[in-house]
């Protein structure tokens, strides 16, 4: 019976590979939107204004606090009745962009905040305004600490992107869901699956390795 | 835009809400407990350097931190049964959480072990201390309190984890809000109070596990 | 009582123990000195097998060190190592780290240890600081703990290991003035330093090396005054015009 749907999964296995394609696309798009828009966010929670902080604060704790695939259904079903309609691609993407960017968002505030205060006086007295201070002076010091743990987070974001199969986004999860009604190998369809994804995520792993040593250092 | 928020039916589905909570509460706690103890096994294996330890915990730790949890999920949920293993959703939901946070414990542990410094250990070889009184004596008294603030994170994020055991009907908090959504189609009564309490957790989690950092940073900055 | 036969050490292509034969008396005072890098750390650090050779042997009361039927325990129960950084374990109180090692590796009672503890802390005049943490301690002070906690295992050997570099000038006295005092009680002791005022108050060899090499050892007044290499006269007036 087993390699019968061995069989099968191997007649079907294009299916996984446009699976895997639409995962690659969303993590991806989200990828680079989390990137701009967190460090956008980043820089703005580390400024002096109460207000700027307050709400990209909340918005963050929102953000950390429920689990993305809460985070989806109100993408995905309250946006609508807000008036924000969206098919399912767009609303992954705008799901993954909201929660991704919150936590791009604190690695950079913290990767900035690990900058003594000497540097910014130090650039202020050189008469740098304080976008500059930040663009040339600060940024560029703190992406030490900021690119490990960003790496590391692109690989927690990119697993994220199976949660998107719940609104019917037909990516590589979404693939063994359907599959696995038709072949009743649950083993081996999500063992195939979890291979997939694995050649995605572990050399971003090695490479959040390799990076954390060597920043260290 | 929240004009027409209708707030007499989430009273009128507290109950079901607080029964989701509840068993929120129940499977994070229990995974939380068995994954300490698989996390707290997996790293000793690691750092055995007894290879038949070392390289399946190795071999655990990265294919579960490579993979989603909704995978593992999915891999138990649809695979156990084609063993001839039949048991509640909730178990093999918990077994899963367990597994997962379990691998990210052991390298929460790993990172904490490594972070005493190496004159601390080279101290307790000088004295004639063996592997277990340096251990037990000399690193993991020191390594425990850098592991703390890593472990209460792992907390927060393991209770926002049971929210995927909704996708296999465990009654839990975003399992109750589907409900509630799917018998009256209020999508945004359902969802918000769902987010609601799980903002109340992270709220009531997140100051402990910042606090535990700055007093360690406080610790150290001695 | 230590003895160097034909040891060499290499740091990946690094030679830093280049053929090292060397014997230490029983009672002797053996002060160290050399450029950094020349491999005088690790000389001692071999010793208590913290660092493994590649050839040769060291022969320690006659165990081989880095025999692997050594038993490992009973040797370092015979040798206190002081580190340059302290490494006092700061979870635990300036008593604690004293008793831990003669509790857990000599087994012997609390109460036995807690008083040897004592009594060794008397002896580096820091007896009030029993329960105090070594986060609470100046550097000097933190120092002679160590060397409490050394000396509490009853050593025959003392190594150091640039015992007073860490130190602020203030405080390098304190912790010379208590090594004066062991040396002249009779514990066999090896000083990496450069501490030449010590060397010459104590010492009953001093050793030079450069690039893991001896080159030369003999009395204090003889290798200050008379220095038989250009290297080491080279040293010498370095350091000394200090």
């Amino acid at each position: 019976m087993m390699s019968f749907y061995f069989g099968r999964l191997v007649e079907i296995f294009p299916f996984f590979l446009t699976g895997l394609w639409m995962t690659v696309k969303i993590a991806f798009l989200s990828l680079i939107i989390c990137t701009i828009l967190g460090f956008i966010l980043g820089m703005m929670r580390a400024s002096h204004n109460i207000f700027l902080k307050r709400i990209i604060g909340f918005y963050v704790a929102f953000a950390r606090g429920t689990p993305f695939v809460v985070q989806i259904f109100i993408v995905f079903f309250i946006f609508p009745e807000w008036g924000l309609q969206l098919d399912a691609f767009p609303a992954a993407i705008v799901a993954m962009a909201i929660m991704g960017s919150a936590f791009v968002c604190e690695i950079v505030a913290s990767g900035i905040s690990s900058i003594s205060k000497g540097q910014w006086e130090a650039a202020a007295s050189s008469g740098l305004s304080k976008l500059q201070q930040l663009r040339l002076v600060i940024v560029p010091q703190s992406l030490k600490v900021i690119v490990p743990p960003l790496v590391g987070q692109y690989v927690l974001l990119i697993k994220d992107t199976s949660v998107v199969s719940v609104i019917g986004v037909t990516e590589l999860t979404r693939v063994g869901w359907v599959t696995v009604i038709r072949i009743p190998e649950g083993l081996m369809v999500f063992a195939l699956v979890g291979i997939l994804y694995f050649m995605i995520s572990y050399p971003l792993i090695l490479l959040s390795n390799y990076l954390e040593k060597k920043m260290t250092v | 835009m929240l004009a027409n928020f209708n707030f007499r039916i989430i009273f009128e589905y507290l109950p079901l809400f607080l029964t989701g909570l509840k068993y929120t509460f129940i499977i994070a706690i229990v995974s939380l407990a068995l994954a300490l103890i698989v996390g707290i096994i997996a790293c000793a294996c690691r750092i055995s350097g007894i290879k038949v330890l070392k390289y399946p915990a190795i071999a655990y730790i990265e294919i579960i931190r490579s993979t989603p949890l909704l995978v593992q999920i999915y891999f138990f949920y649809f695979g156990l049964p084609t063993l001839g293993i039949t048991v509640p959703e909730i178990q093999t939901g918990i077994f899963a959480l367990m597994l997962n946070s379990g691998a990210y414990i052991a390298e929460i542990i790993r990172a904490g072990i490594n972070s005493v410094d190496a004159g601390q250990i080279e101290a307790g070889h000088a004295s004639g201390l063996n592997y277990i009184q340096r251990m037990r004596f000399i690193i993991l008294p020191q390594a425990l309190g850098v592991t703390i603030p890593p472990l209460l994170g792992q907390a927060i994020v393991l209770v926002k984890d049971t929210a995927l055991l909704s996708l296999i009907s465990v009654m839990e908090l975003t399992r109750s809000g589907q409900t509630m959504t799917s018998e009256r189609f209020m999508p945004s009564e359902a969802f918000l109070t769902v987010a609601f309490f799980y903002m109340v957790i992270y709220f009531c989690l997140k100051p402990l596990a910042d606090w535990s950092q700055k007093k360690l940073i406080f610790r150290e900055a001695y | 009582m230590i003895e160097f036969k034909g040891v060499n050490k290499w740091f990946g292509k690094l030679h830093v123990l280049n053929d090292v034969n060397l014997m230490v008396q029983k009672g002797e005072v053996l002060v160290i000195c050399g450029p950094s890098g020349s491999g005088k750390s690790t000389l001692i650090r071999c010793v208590n097998r913290l660092e493994p050779i590649q050839k040769g042997e060291i022969i320690v009361n006659g165990m081989s060190v880095h025999k692997s039927s050594t038993n490992l325990t009973k040797l370092r129960e015979e040798i206190g190592f002081i580190f340059q950084q302290f490494h006092l374990y700061p979870h635990m109180t300036v008593l604690q780290n004293i008793m831990l090692a003669p509790v857990n590796v000599k087994k012997i009672t609390k109460a036995e240890a807690e008083k040897i503890a004592r009594e060794k802390l008397e002896r580096v005049g820091l007896a009030e600081k029993a329960d105090a943490h070594p986060i609470q301690l100046s550097g000097g002070q933190q120092q002679r703990v160590a060397i409490a906690r050394g000396l509490a295992m009853s050593p025959e050997i003392m190594l150091f290991d640039e015992p007073t570099s860490a130190l602020d000038p203030e405080m390098i006295g304190e912790v010379l003035d208590v090594m004066v005092d062991l040396a002249t009680e009779g514990i066999t002791m090896c000083v990496v330093t450069h501490e030449m005022g010590f060397a010459k108050k104590v010492a009953d060899r001093v050793l030079f090396m450069d690039e893991g090499k001896i080159i030369e050892i003999g009395k204090p007044a003889d290798f200050f005054d008379n220095p038989q290499t250009e290297r080491a006269a080279d040293f010498i007036s370095k350091i000394l015009t200090h």
